[in-house]
């Protein structure tokens, strides 16, 4: 609303302003918006043109038949008939001739309505009467003669359409001579008999095209700026009435070939604009409009019977009692509609009525044959029975086009990529019925031909969603429609293969396994440290017994730890596992203390032995160095040659010291080592480290490595023992020494 | 039958005189003229026939058009059986008349069940009142 306003404001204040050129601009923005015709006074002149011209055609129309229809439906006023205009005077004259000649020699008619007949005759519409005059033809001849007759009185359109052209009408889509006529010429005389209802001007008589096309009220378009087109027939509208199909009149029997459609179907659009059942019809029609009927059919009634209907049925057909009239302002009951050429209703089979489609239903061709033997049944009896329904003068309004295009639609709908799917029975009965049918062939072995179903397959078009994706830009475009509804989520399926799944199934499993090995021992472990306590707890007499428990927990702890075969030596894997998990090296440390010094030895080697894998284990956690305590006190209570085996292994093979080195743990367990040999050495005089020279060359390599390692990967310790300096200055020499220094920063004053 | 095999179509149907029945319980008699796909229906003529008890009375309508999905059936009516009824015509004013009185004894028994009802303390809601709260 604002918005208005302020457009208005706008439009004032350049007024206001008294600017003249931008008047004139303003003017000439709207002439190509609107078009010429938009200017006021042309517009105005042109309405009271028309508006005459209107009223001296109503007068002229209304004026000849008051005595036949009821006043109601006479908008106009009657006065005595001014001329009408020149164009339909000259037409009237015509049909009036023409009228009289036909009448005046055919007795029949002339005697029943002799008395409306010569004032219907001086009406404009002259094909009505012309029709009265060729009663005895078939329906379609008759048709195609008021074509002619159209095209006859062609100057008489043309005339009538100039006025509408004047004003700058699109294409309205009038054609002379084409148009619907059967359905026009009773629309005509109902409004001939029942009088001009209350419309518009527009809808005379004589302007039939407007009444059948159905157009909407045609708007001025400037063909300069390129508005759109005007339509002379919105998108939806049921279809006119072609010429072509009441002229294509072959007639033959259904075959069983079922004949596919040379149009594809497209199912995401039913009825676009370029694909319209109007178009299906117009195209698909012509080949197979073959109505299953024979021969040509007539109209049921010779004129003289018609004659002698018309006059019983004046009298039948109002109805009896205070019942109040059904026609709008009509007298009650049908108006005797005489002359007119039966309307096709219902079973009264005229040949133009639709055949059957071969290229939207895949009928099975025996339900074909038995459908058109009911329909021509039907017909032989409905022929008798549609007498009284010749009559109505309101029939056909549904053009025989528009229920053509009606069945089309539902037909279309009837369609289905998979008969199995949708019509199961259908499809079983008939494959039952066939195969009845083979087995009684063979068994007659008669040569008759079993016709078999063959259905048509309609292709099934799998339309996916493509969602319009912009390079480089954040997500998808979703232009949601009927036919791709939005895609809410994104959910994408991860399957793992079969393999994947059961290789982590191991893992967990072994997990699993580990763990419960784990608190397995942990428990044990736990019974082991309360031993004492409960020790002390216990009365002297079930100490014996507790003691040999507590053997036997810590004898099972060990157990758990070492190789099956052999008794004493550890089990490298067992070992890896616990410590691989965190808990399992928490246990260790707390089991060392607890274990007899040759088994905790033992297990110390282990551990040396498979240090560079431990530590590898051990990046995430980091608590390798729990472990430190524990084996400390397990490598202080070596022995020598058992301490030299343990340096042994903790050099193990090629690389593994530099490896070690890297580890803070394996750096500590070095020091822990090399310093408890100096301890020896030192302390003890006769120690046997030095009898066989592992010690010493182990000792030496060790320095070398020291030496090698650049400072990067090498790890502090968590401390640096104090008789280190001493243990290297008695291995290597001043040089070396110095530099072991620098690298290890062993300070000489922690001695 | 022509253009619907093993279907059924209004096709037929047209320019014949049927019987109506739609939803809000309304009966139409009229002249079928037009169809669509949607089975909307032009009726051409069209009667309302109210029926109270053995009576009816028409009410002249004129055109109707009927939105497909308001009809709950409706047939063929055979014209020369049609005034072949036990049913008595009555004129407008009357049946009108016994309409409203139908109506009006209708609601007094749907109110009197409705307090006995209450009085028991259940309660059936009305079908039209369904969705009021």
């Amino acid at each position: 609303m604002f918005r208005f306003q302020s457009l208005d404001e706008d439009c004032t204040l350049e007024e206001e302003e008294g600017l003249v050129e931008e008047e004139d601009e303003i003017d000439q923005f709207n002439d190509d918006t609107f078009g010429a015709g938009a200017i006021d006074d042309d517009w105005q002149e042109e309405h009271a043109r028309l508006a005459e011209l209107d009223e001296q055609v109503r007068d002229g129309e209304v004026s000849v038949p008051p005595t036949v229809a009821p006043a109601a439906a006479a908008s106009s006023p009657q006065p005595s008939a001014p001329p009408p205009g020149l164009e339909e005077r000259g037409g009237g004259d015509l049909a009036e001739s023409l009228a009289r000649l036909i009448l005046g020699t055919d007795p029949a008619i002339a005697g029943v309505g002799a008395a409306g007949l010569p004032k219907r005759a001086e009406l404009p519409p002259q094909h009505k009467t012309l029709s009265e005059a060729l009663p005895a033809r078939p329906p379609l001849l008759l048709g195609y003669q008021q074509q002619h007759l159209r095209m006859g009185t062609a100057p008489l359109q043309v005339n009538s359409r100039s006025i509408w052209d004047s004003i700058g009408f699109g294409p309205v889509g009038v054609t002379p001579g084409l148009g619907p006529h059967m359905e026009d010429s009773s629309l005509l005389s109902i409004i001939k008999e029942v009088g001009l209802p209350k419309q518009p001007p527009p809808m005379r008589s004589d302007e039939r095209r407007d009444l059948s096309e159905r157009v909407p009220p045609p708007r001025s378009s400037s063909p300069v700026i390129g508005s759109p087109p005007v339509r002379a027939v919105p998108i939806g509208t049921p279809p006119k009435q072609p010429l072509s199909h009441m002229l294509n009149q072959q007639i033959h029997c259904p075959t069983a070939v079922h004949v596919r459609a040379p149009i594809p179907h497209r199912y995401a659009h039913p009825f676009p604009d370029r694909l319209s059942p109007n178009t299906l019809l117009n195209i698909t029609n012509s080949p197979l409009c073959r109505p299953p009927f024979p021969g040509g059919v007539g109209p049921v009634l010779s004129q003289l019977q018609r004659a002698q209907l018309l006059s019983s049925q004046v009298g039948a057909f109002p109805r009896a009692g205070p019942v109040p009239p059904l026609l709008p302002g009509g007298g009650g009951g049908f108006r005797p509609f005489f002359g007119q050429h039966p309307p096709r209703v219902g079973p009264h089979i005229p040949p133009n009525h639709g055949p059957i489609r071969h290229n939207t239903t895949h009928l099975h061709p025996q339900h074909r044959r038995l459908l058109t033997q009911r329909l021509q049944s039907r017909g032989d009896r409905g022929g008798r029975g549609c007498e009284r329904r010749i009559r109505d003068p309101y029939s056909n309004l549904m053009t025989q086009r528009e229920k053509d295009w009606v069945a089309r639609i539902q037909m279309m709908q009837l369609q289905s990529t998979d008969p199995y799917l949708d019509d199961y029975y259908y499809q079983n009965y008939y494959e039952k019925m066939e195969k009845k049918q083979e087995r009684d062939r063979d068994s007659s072995s008669k040569k008759e031909h079993t016709t078999k179903l063959i259905t048509p397959q309609v292709a099934k078009l799998e339309h996916t969603y493509r969602p319009v994706q912009f390079a480089g830009s954040l997500g998808k475009l979703t232009v949601s429609s009927v036919n791709n509804p939005r895609k809410m989520i994104d959910a994408v399926v991860t399957t793992r293969s079969d393999d994947e799944e059961k290789r982590e199934k191991q893992v967990w499993n072994k997990r699993r396994q580990i763990l419960y090995t784990v608190e397995k021992m942990y428990s044990l472990l736990l019974e082991v440290q309360d031993f004492e306590k409960k020790f002390i707890q216990t009365p002297e007499e079930q100490r014996d017994a507790l003691l040999d428990q507590h053997k036997n927990h810590t004898i099972q702890l060990y157990n758990t730890l070492r190789e099956k075969e052999w008794d004493d030596r550890v089990s490298d894997e067992q070992c890896l596992m616990i410590m691989s998990v965190r808990k399992g090296k928490r246990l260790v440390s707390r089991l060392l203390s607890f274990l007899p010094p040759p088994q905790a030895a033992a297990v110390v080697m282990a551990i040396a032995r498979n240090l560079p894998a431990l530590a590898k284990k051990d990046k995430q956690d980091q608590v390798l160095c729990w472990l430190v305590e524990p084996v400390s006190v397990v490598v202080q209570s070596l022995s020598s040659s058992a301490l030299t085996d343990l340096l042994q292994e903790l050099q193990g093979s090629e690389g593994q010291l530099p490896r070690v080195l890297q580890n803070k743990f394996g750096v500590t367990l070095l020091y822990l080592i090399l310093s408890e040999g100096e301890r020896m050495q030192s302390s003890d005089a006769n120690c046997q480290l030095m009898d066989d020279n592992r010690w010493t060359e182990l000792v030496f390599s060790v320095t070398r490595k020291l030496l090698e390692v650049p400072p990067a990967s090498l790890s502090p310790p968590l401390f640096t023992p104090p008789n280190l300096l001493s243990l290297f200055s008695r291995y290597v020499d001043r040089q070396r020494l110095e530099l072991l220094q620098e690298k290890l920063q062993i300070s000489a004053l922690s001695r | 039958m022509n253009y619907m095999p093993g279907t059924a179509s209004l096709i037929e149907d047209i320019d014949k005189k049927h019987l109506v029945l739609l939803r809000d319980g309304r009966t139409l008699i009229g002249f079928l003229r037009s169809i669509d796909q949607f089975a909307n229906l032009v009726l051409h003529q069209t009667v309302e026939r109210i029926h109270v008890g053995k009576k009816y009375g028409d009410i002249p309508r004129g055109i109707f058009i009927v939105r497909g999905e308001n009809v709950v059936l409706l047939g063929e009516i055979d014209l020369e059986k049609e005034n072949d009824t036990v049913l008595q015509q009555v004129s407008i004013e009357e049946i009108l008349e016994e309409q409203r009185l139908q109506q009006q004894a209708k609601q007094e028994m749907e109110k009197a069940k409705t307090q006995a009802l209450k009085l028991r303390g259940l309660s059936i809601p009305r079908v039209d009142m369904l969705d009021e709260y």
